[in-house]
C-alpha cells in the first residue's frame, strides 16, 4: 500500500516535470516573442513603436537569451515560489492569478454543485421510470446541453438578457460592487453574477453525467438483489436507493480528481465571451501576447491540479472499491 | 475543399434585369449622411489667449477643497501656474463631480487612457486638427534660419504632486534618461535631422531651446504630434519607452545610478522584485502602472492598469481653468472597466454602461447600437476620419523570396489593375454602411498635403475591362482552364498572397470580398487570416505579398508617415527591407531598385528642412508617386470605423457635435474631456 | 397458449442459433432512438456527398445589393391556385436615419423554382463536370432570388454555404477520427498487450497530454503550421492536431479491453496452440472489442466537431476561405447577427442535429456491442 502510494507520487513528480517542459516548448512554437505582440497590439490601437524600441525592449524583458536558458530560469524561479513577472501586467504572475483564482475555484465548484445536483435527479428519474414521457424529454434538454456550442449560447443569453430583462451583462460583479471592499452587497451581487455563467458551463456535463447515471442505474436495478428486496417487501424507495444508487455513483469516484481542471479549462472560452474575473481570460490572453511567465504558471498550474486529481481519484477508488485493494495484496 | 469553385468569369458582369436596387451614388451618400443626423460640424472650446480676459479668482472641485481645509493641500491660486490654460467651455460653465466610466480591454490598451491624459503634450492642436495651438507650454518661437526652437513653459506650473515643474525637466529627461544607453539604447531620428545630433538647452526656468546643426523646421510639427518627442510624458514613457523630451526630475532621480550608485539602485530593484535598475525604471516612470508617478494630465491613476478597473482621479495641480476661473476638470474620476471581448463592451455600451466610449465601438453594429439610443441613454455621433484608406492593400516591394512574385508585385501596372479591379462601392456599402469615401489612399481634401481632388479617383475606381488589358499587356496572357491567370515561370495559376488581421474591421471579410472581385480580371488572391503576432511577424521576416492595414496618421504624413513609406522596419508593410535600409542609414536592409522610392524618400528627408508650405508641397509630390503607383492600393478612407463612432450619455454636458478623429488629434484628447462635465 | 409456447420457443431457438451479428442487429434495433439516429446521420453523409449539387449558389459569390436578406419564403401557389412553386425578386434599401437594410419582394418578377435545374458549374465528386443542382431557378440566376436560409453580411447564400460546411465539418470528423482510432489501438493495444514498461511510458504520455489545457496545447500547434500552406494542407494539419489529443481516451478503453481479454481463457487456448501475436490479436481479441471500438467511434465524432467549431471560435483552425460549421459559426458570434441577421444562428442546427445523433447512435451501438451482456 505505501510502496504503491511512494511509486504514484514519484511517477506524479515525472509527469509534472514533462508537463513544464511540454508547456514551454508548446509556448514557444509559435514564431515571434512578447515584443513582437507588444507591438502589434501598440500598431493595432493607434500607436508606433520603431525598431530600435523594439530591441531595446527586447534587451531589457531578457527576450534574447537561448531558450534553454530561459527554461532554466524559469524552472529555478518555480522551485522557489516566485513566478516571475508578468510581461504585459507587469506585476508579479502570482499577484494576476491569484486575484482571480478563487472566483475561478468558485465557478468550477458551483458548475460543478449545479451539475451534480440537475444530473442525478434527473438520472435516477430517467432510470426508474424508463422509457415514460419525463424521460424522454429530460434526456432530450440534456442532450441538447451537451450539443449547442456553449459559446454561442453564452452570447445569445447575454444580448437576450439585455434586451427582454436588463440584465447586466457580462462579469460576476457589477461596476459600482467591484472596487467596494467586500460588504453584504457585493456578496449579493456576486450571488446575482453567478447563475448565468454557472448554468451554461453545467450544461455539458449535465447531459453526460445524466447518461451514466442512468445506464448504471438501469444496470444495478437489473440485478438479482434488487428483485429480492422488491419480494422481501422493501419500500420501493429504499429499494432504489439503498444499494443502487450507491454502487451506481462508484464510477462517480473515479472521475472526481478530474472534475476541477476539467471545468476550469472548460471555461476559458465562456469566461472570454462573459468577461468573467477569472483565470480563463488571463490565460487566452498571455497565449496570444506570447506573456512566457503567465502563461506557463497556468498551464502548469492547471496539470499539476489534473495530476494531483488523477492522483487523488486512484487512491479513493482504491480505498472505495475492495476488490482493486485486495488485488494489489495479492 | 476550400478551393474557389468554377465558374464562368463573365457571367456575373452581364446586367441583370431583376438585380436588387440600392441607393450607393455618392450623392445619395451625402445626403444619407446628414439625413441621419449623426455628423454635425466641428466644434470645441475656445482658447483664451488674452491676459486680460483671464478669471482673477480661481475655485476648485468640491473634493479638492476639502482637502485643502485640512491642510493637506495648498490653495488653489496656489496650486495653478501665474499663466494657466483658460478654456471657454463649449456650451457653458461645467459642474464638478461625477465618474466618466469607460470601457478598456487590459494591460495592453494603455492608448485608451495616453489619449484622455494628452494635455500633457507641448502642444496640440486646434478643434479642426489644422492649427498648431498651445497646451502645456505656453507657446514656442521658431528661429528664421529653423537652427533653433524655443519651447516657453508655463510660470509657476506643477506636477500633480506639487513639485514645481520647470525646465530642468526637460534637461533632466536629455542629460540622464534619453543621454543615458542603458535606458535609450539607440537615439531617436528626431533629434537627428540629417543624421546630426541635436543638443538641447536649458536657457531660464521656463524657457527651453533646442539647437540643431541643419535647419529643421518640421520640428515646430513634431512637437505638436503624437512623435517621440512631443507624444507627451504619459504615452512617451509608458510601455518601456523613455521619449517625451521631459520627466519628473524630483521624483526618477532616486531610481538613477547616476544620484546614488549602481549598487544601491540594483539592490533597491532585487528588493522590490525587479531584475535590475533599469527595468524598475521602466516600471516606475509609467504612469499605467506606477499610482505614485507624477504627471502633469487632468487625471493620475490610482489604481493601475493591470486591475480589472482601471481608476484615475484628478490631478489636484492641473494646469487649466475655465473662464469663470473653477479649476478643470470637472469630472472627479475616470473608471475602465475591463471587457474581455469587444462583443462584450459593445453590449454594455447598448445598456449604457459608459458616458462616453468613441474606443473599441464597431462600425458594424451602428443599426443595433442607434436602435437602443433611448434605452442607453445616449446619442451617437459619427466622426468622420482625415485618412485616405481604412483598409489599405500594401504591396511588398522589398519581398525577395519567389522571383515570379516578386516580378508582378513590384509591376506598376499589375497594381494598377489589381486596383482597378476592386469594387470599392460594394465595399463601401458592404462594411462602412454607405458612410465611407471610396477612392485613393491620399489624404482628406481638408487637409493641407492632400494633392489635389482629381488623385482621389486616379488608379481607383472599378474598371475591369481596363484591367484585364493592361494584364494582358504585361504578359500575364495565359489562363488556365478556371479562368485564372497563370505564373510565366512554370505555367501554375498565379497565387497572390494577402495577409489580413482582425482588427477594427473585418479585414479578412473585407479581403474575401476583394479575393471574389480580383476573379473578374482573372487574379486568384489567397486569402491568409492570422493572429496579430503571426501576421506582424511574418511581416517583418518580409515573407508577405500583400498586407492589409489601414494608414491612420499619415494625414500628417511627416509626423506618421511609416503607413504610407518604409521609413522604419516595423509596420513597414510596403517593403521592409527598405525600412531598415533607410532607419540605419544604409547599413542594413536592401537599397531599392525602384528610383520612385529614392525620390520620395529625398522629398521626405529635404522636408525638414523646409518651412511649411515647402514641406506641405513636398507631401504632394510624395502622395502623387504613391497613388500614381499604388504601391499601397486604397479603397475606403474619411470614415468613423476607427474611433469615430462616438457614443455620448445624455447626461453629459459641452459635448461636440463632431470632433477631429485622427492620429495627432490624439481623439478623444483634442476634444478636451477636461471641460466635460454631468449635466444630471 | 401452447402457440405461445411455441412461439417463445421458436424465438429462443433462434436466438440460440442465431451469430452474434445479427444477435447485435436485433439488439440495436430495440433502441429506436439509436435507429432514428442512425439514419439521420446517413441523411447528412449522403448531403455531404452530394454538397455541391444540393447548394443553389455559388458559395464565394459576393454582392453587397444582397446583404442580410432575410430568409426567403417560397411561394407554392401561384395567382390561379395552382401548384407552381415560385420566388420573388428582391429591391432593397438602407434606411438612411437606422442604417437598416430592409428588403421587399417583388410580386411582379415572380423566378420559378425548378428541381434539377441548372445553377452555378462545378465538378460532380470532384471528376464529373456539371451544373446541374437540386433546386434552381427558371432563368438560371439562383444568386438574385434564391435564398432559403437568407444571406450573410456579404450577400453570400447561407443555405449554399451550409451545404458546404457540412461536407468539410463532417469529413473532418471523419478523418480525425480514424487518425485517433489508428493511434489509440496501436498505443492502447501495445499498452494493455505487452504491459511493463511499454505500458508505463504510454499512460505516462497519456497523462502528460490530458493534463496539459487543450486551449494552449492547440494555439501552439496551430501557430506551428507555416502561413505559407495552402487551406488544405492546413485543413489536414488541424485534423491531426486534434486527433493529437482525442487519441488518448480511445486508447485507455483498449487498454482497459486488452487487460480484461488477456486473462480470457479462449486466449490462453489459443496462446497454448501455438498462434503468433499478430493472429491473437487481430483473429480473437479485435472482434471481441470491435463493437466496442465502434461505439467509442460514434462518440467521438461528435467530439471531434465540438474541437473544429472551438477552435474557428479561437480564431484557429479552419479560417475564411474555408468553409465549415465552425467558421460559419464564427460568423454569427457577434451583436450585429443577433440584433439584425439572426438567421445566420441557423447554423447551429445541424450541429445539435448531428451531435445528438452521433450520441444516440453510439449508446445504440454500445448497448448492442455486447448483446450477451
Amino acid at each position: 500500500m505505501l510502496a504503491y502510494l511512494l511509486r504514484r507520487l514519484g511517477l506524479a513528480l515525472i509527469t509534472i516535470w514533462a508537463i513544464t517542459v511540454v508547456t514551454f516548448i508548446i509556448l514557444q512554437l509559435p514564431p515571434g516573442d512578447f515584443v513582437d505582440a507588444y507591438v502589434a497590439s501598440a500598431s493595432a490601437g493607434g500607436a508606433s513603436i520603431s525598431a530600435a524600441e523594439a530591441d531595446a525592449m527586447r534587451e531589457a524583458y531578457g527576450l534574447n537569451q537561448p531558450l534553454w536558458f530561459q527554461y532554466v530560469k524559469w524552472l529555478g524561479h518555480i522551485v522557489t515560489g516566485d513566478f516571475g513577472r508578468s510581461f504585459e501586467f507587469g506585476k508579479p504572475v502570482i499577484e494576476v492569478i491569484g486575484d482571480r483564482l478563487w472566483l475561478t475555484v468558485l465557478l468550477a465548484v458551483g458548475s460543478i454543485v449545479v451539475t451534480w445536483g440537475l444530473a442525478l435527479p434527473i438520472g435516477i428519474y430517467s432510470a426508474v421510470r424508463q422509457y415514460s414521457v419525463g424521460d424522454y424529454v429530460f434526456t432530450l434538454l440534456g442532450f441538447i446541453g451537451l450539443a449547442v456550442p456553449n459559446f454561442l449560447l453564452a452570447l445569445i443569453i447575454m444580448y437576450f438578457g439585455l434586451r427582454w430583462f436588463n440584465l447586466s451583462v457580462g462579469g460576476l460583479f457589477s461596476a459600482e460592487q467591484d472596487l467596494a471592499p467586500w460588504s453584504w452587497a457585493k456578496v449579493y451581487d456576486l450571488i446575482w453574477h453567478l447563475p448565468v455563467p454557472m448554468l451554461i458551463l453545467s450544461l455539458a456535463g449535465t447531459a453526460q453525467l445524466v447518461r451514466i447515471m442512468r445506464a448504471n442505474l438501469l444496470d444495478e436495478l437489473r440485478r438479482p438483489y434488487v428483485m429480492t428486496a422488491r419480494a422481501r417487501g422493501l419500500p420501493e424507495r429504499k429499494v432504489i436507493f439503498r444499494y443502487p444508487v450507491r454502487a451506481a455513483l462508484n464510477p462517480f469516484a473515479s472521475t472526481i480528481g478530474y472534475l476541477l481542471p476539467f471545468t476550469v479549462s472548460g471555461s476559458v472560452i465562456i469566461s472570454v465571451v462573459l468577461s468573467l474575473p477569472t483565470v480563463g481570460p488571463v490565460l487566452l490572453r498571455s497565449l496570444l501576447s506570447q506573456d512566457m511567465l503567465l502563461a506557463s504558471t497556468i498551464i502548469l498550474l492547471l496539470g499539476v491540479l489534473t495530476v494531483i486529481g488523477t492522483l487523488l481519484s486512484d487512491l479513493l477508488l482504491m480505498w472505495i472499491d475492495p476488490r482493486i485493494r485486495l488485488g494489489q495484496l495479492r | 475543399m476550400p478551393e474557389l469553385s468554377r465558374r464562368t468569369l463573365f457571367s456575373a458582369l452581364a446586367a441583370s434585369p431583376a438585380a436588387m436596387e440600392l441607393i450607393t451614388s455618392t450623392l445619395a451618400r451625402a445626403a444619407d449622411l446628414s439625413a441621419s443626423g449623426l455628423v454635425g460640424e466641428i466644434q470645441g472650446p475656445t482658447m483664451i489667449t488674452d491676459p486680460a480676459q483671464w478669471p482673477k479668482t480661481f475655485s476648485e472641485a468640491p473634493m479638492l477643497a476639502e482637502l485643502v481645509k485640512a491642510g493637506k493641500l495648498p490653495p488653489v491660486e496656489q496650486r495653478l501656474p501665474a499663466e494657466p490654460m483658460v478654456w471657454k467651455p463649449l456650451n457653458e460653465i461645467g459642474k464638478y463631480g461625477g465618474t466618466w466610466r469607460r470601457a478598456f480591454t487590459g494591460p495592453g490598451d494603455g492608448e485608451n487612457g495616453n489619449r484622455i491624459l494628452s494635455t500633457d503634450k507641448p502642444l496640440s492642436w486646434s478643434a479642426d486638427g489644422n492649427k498648431i495651438v498651445p497646451c502645456m507650454a505656453k507657446g514656442y518661437e521658431l528661429s528664421e534660419d529653423g537652427k533653433s526652437y524655443t519651447l516657453f513653459l508655463r510660470k509657476g506650473m506643477k506636477w500633480s504632486d506639487g513639485a514645481p515643474f520647470t525646465a530642468d525637466d526637460w534637461i533632466f529627461w536629455f542629460e540622464d534618461i534619453y543621454g543615458n544607453p542603458e535606458i535609450v539604447p539607440t537615439p531617436t531620428p528626431e533629434m537627428r535631422p540629417r543624421g546630426k545630433a541635436g543638443r538641447m538647452v536649458k536657457v531660464d526656468e521656463t524657457t527651453v531651446r533646442w539647437e540643431w546643426d541643419v535647419p529643421y523646421f518640421l520640428f515646430e510639427e513634431i512637437m505638436a504630434g503624437d512623435t517621440g518627442l512631443g507624444g507627451g510624458q504619459a504615452v512617451r514613457q509608458s510601455g518601456k519607452i523613455s521619449f517625451g523630451g521631459y520627466s519628473p526630475a524630483h521624483y526618477l532621480k532616486q531610481f538613477l545610478p547616476k544620484y546614488s550608485s549602481v549598487e544601491v539602485v540594483n539592490a533597491r530593484a532585487k528588493q522590490e522584485g525587479f531584475e535590475n535598475w533599469v527595468q524598475m525604471l521602466h516600471f516606475k516612470k509609467d504612469w499605467e502602472l506606477n499610482t505614485d508617478l507624477p504627471v502633469l494630465g487632468p487625471w493620475r491613476s490610482v489604481r493601475p492598469i493591470n486591475n480589472p478597473i482601471w481608476l484615475l482621479e484628478r490631478n489636484p495641480f492641473y494646469y487649466a481653468v475655465d473662464t469663470a476661473g473653477n479649476q478643470l476638470p470637472y469630472f472627479d474620476k475616470v473608471q475602465f472597466t475591463l471587457g474581455e471581448n469587444l462583443e462584450v463592451i459593445n453590449l454594455r455600451a447598448m445598456a449604457g454602461d459608459y458616458d462616453e466610449q468613441e474606443r473599441h465601438i464597431d462600425l458594424g453594429k451602428l443599426p443595433v447600437l442607434l436602435e437602443n439610443q433611448t434605452k442607453g441613454n445616449y446619442k451617437v455621433h459619427l466622426d468622420l476620419g482625415f485618412a485616405g484608406a481604412d483598409f489599405l492593400l500594401q504591396v511588398n516591394q522589398s519581398y525577395d523570396a519567389d522571383p515570379e512574385i516578386r516580378k508582378w508585385l513590384t509591376n506598376a501596372d499589375f497594381r494598377r489593375a489589381l486596383s482597378l479591379g476592386i469594387d470599392r462601392d460594394q465595399l463601401n456599402e458592404t462594411f462602412w454602411l454607405g458612410v465611407g469615401t471610396p477612392g485613393s489612399p491620399a489624404p482628406a481634401e481638408s487637409m493641407p498635403q492632400n494633392p489635389g481632388p482629381e488623385w482621389r479617383k486616379k488608379w481607383s475606381v472599378l474598371d475591369v475591362a481596363r484591367a484585364n488589358t493592361m494584364l494582358d499587356g504585361i504578359g500575364l496572357t495565359k489562363k488556365d482552364s478556371d479562368g485564372f491567370r497563370v505564373r510565366t515561370d512554370n505555367g501554375e495559376r498565379l497565387r497572390i498572397q494577402i495577409i489580413a488581421v482582425q482588427a477594427f474591421l473585418p479585414y479578412p471579410k473585407l479581403s474575401e470580398m476583394v479575393a471574389d472581385q480580383w476573379r473578374k480580371i482573372g487574379i486568384q488572391a489567397d486569402v491568409k487570416e492570422m493572429e496579430r503576432n503571426l501576421a506582424f511577424n511574418t511581416q517583418r521576416n518580409n515573407s508577405h505579398h500583400i498586407f492589409i492595414w489601414n494608414n491612420g496618421g499619415t494625414e500628417l504624413l511627416y509626423l506618421f508617415p511609416i503607413h504610407a513609406i518604409p521609413v522604419d522596419p516595423v509596420q513597414a508593410f510596403m517593403g521592409p527591407l527598405y525600412g531598415a535600409y533607410y532607419a540605419s542609414g544604409g547599413t542594413q536592409g536592401v537599397k531599392p531598385t525602384d528610383e520612385n522610392w529614392l525620390k520620395i524618400w529625398d522629398l521626405f528627408t529635404e522636408a525638414a528642412s523646409l518651412k511649411a508650405e515647402g514641406r506641405n508641397k513636398n507631401a504632394q509630390e510624395i502622395w502623387k508617386i504613391l497613388v500614381d503607383q499604388q504601391y499601397g492600393i486604397g479603397t475606403v478612407g474619411q470614415s468613423p470605423a476607427g474611433l469615430g463612432v462616438r457614443l455620448v450619455s445624455n447626461r453629459l454636458g459641452n459635448i461636440a457635435a463632431r470632433v477631429c478623429n485622427a492620429q495627432h488629434c490624439r481623439t478623444p484628447g483634442n476634444s478636451h474631456p477636461e471641460t466635460w462635465y454631468f449635466k444630471s | 397458449m401452447s402457440e405461445a409456447r411455441s412461439g417463445s420457443l421458436a424465438v429462443e431457438n433462434r436466438v440460440a442459433v442465431a451469430t452474434q451479428r445479427q444477435l447485435i442487429w436485433w439488439r440495436f434495433r430495440k433502441h429506436k432512438l439509436a435507429v432514428v439516429s442512425a439514419a439521420i446521420v446517413g441523411l447528412f453523409y449522403v448531403v455531404a456527398l452530394f454538397a455541391d449539387t444540393i447548394a443553389c449558389t455559388e458559395p464565394f459569390d459576393t454582392q453587397a445589393t444582397r446583404g442580410y436578406v432575410p430568409p426567403q419564403p417560397i411561394h407554392w401557389l401561384d395567382a390561379e391556385g395552382h401548384f407552381h412553386p415560385q420566388v420573388f425578386a428582391l429591391k432593397g434599401k438602407r434606411d438612411p436615419r437606422t442604417f437598416k437594410l430592409s428588403y421587399a419582394p417583388d410580386p411582379g418578377e415572380p423566378r420559378d423554382l425548378v428541381l434539377f435545374g441548372r445553377g452555378y458549374p462545378y465538378r460532380l465528386f470532384g471528376i464529373v463536370p456539371t451544373d446541374i443542382h437540386l433546386l434552381a431557378v427558371s432563368d438560371g440566376r439562383p444568386q438574385d432570388s434564391l435564398f432559403l436560409l437568407g444571406t450573410d453580411q456579404l450577400g453570400r447564400d447561407v443555405f449554399s454555404r451550409l451545404v458546404l460546411a457540412t461536407r468539410t465539418s463532417l469529413t473532418i470528423g471523419l478523418v480525425g477520427v480514424s487518425l485517433s482510432l489508428a493511434l489509440g489501438v496501436l498505443l492502447g493495444g501495445m499498452s494493455g498487450l505487452y504491459g511493463g514498461a511499454a505500458d508505463l511510458v504510454i499512460q505516462r504520455v497519456i497523462e502528460i497530454l490530458r493534463s496539459i489545457p487543450t486551449i494552449p496545447l492547440w494555439m501552439g500547434l496551430a501557430a506551428a503550421v507555416p502561413a505559407s500552406w495552402s487551406p488544405q494542407r492546413v485543413y489536414f494539419a488541424i485534423t491531426i492536431i486534434i486527433s493529437l489529443i482525442g487519441w488518448t481516451e480511445l486508447a485507455r478503453v483498449v487498454r482497459g479491453r486488452f487487460l480484461a481479454l488477456r486473462e480470457e481463457d479462449f486466449i490462453t487456448a489459443a496462446v497454448l496452440a501455438g498462434a503468433s501475436h499478430m493472429r491473437i490479436i487481430f483473429k480473437h481479441m479485435v472482434p471481441s472489442f470491435l463493437s466496442h471500438i465502434i461505439a467509442a467511434i460514434s462518440l467521438a465524432l461528435p467530439a471531434m466537431i465540438i474541437s473544429e467549431t472551438t477552435l474557428s471560435f479561437l480564431g484557429l483552425g479552419l479560417r475564411p476561405p474555408a468553409i465549415s460549421w465552425g467558421v460559419l459559426l464564427q460568423d454569427a458570434q457577434n451583436l450585429q447577427t443577433l440584433g439584425l441577421a439572426p438567421w445566420l444562428l441557423v447554423v447551429a442546427l445541424p450541429v445539435i442535429v448531428v451531435i445528438l445523433a452521433f450520441n444516440f447512435l453510439g449508446d445504440g451501438l454500445r448497448d448492442a456491442a455486447d448483446p450477451y451482456g
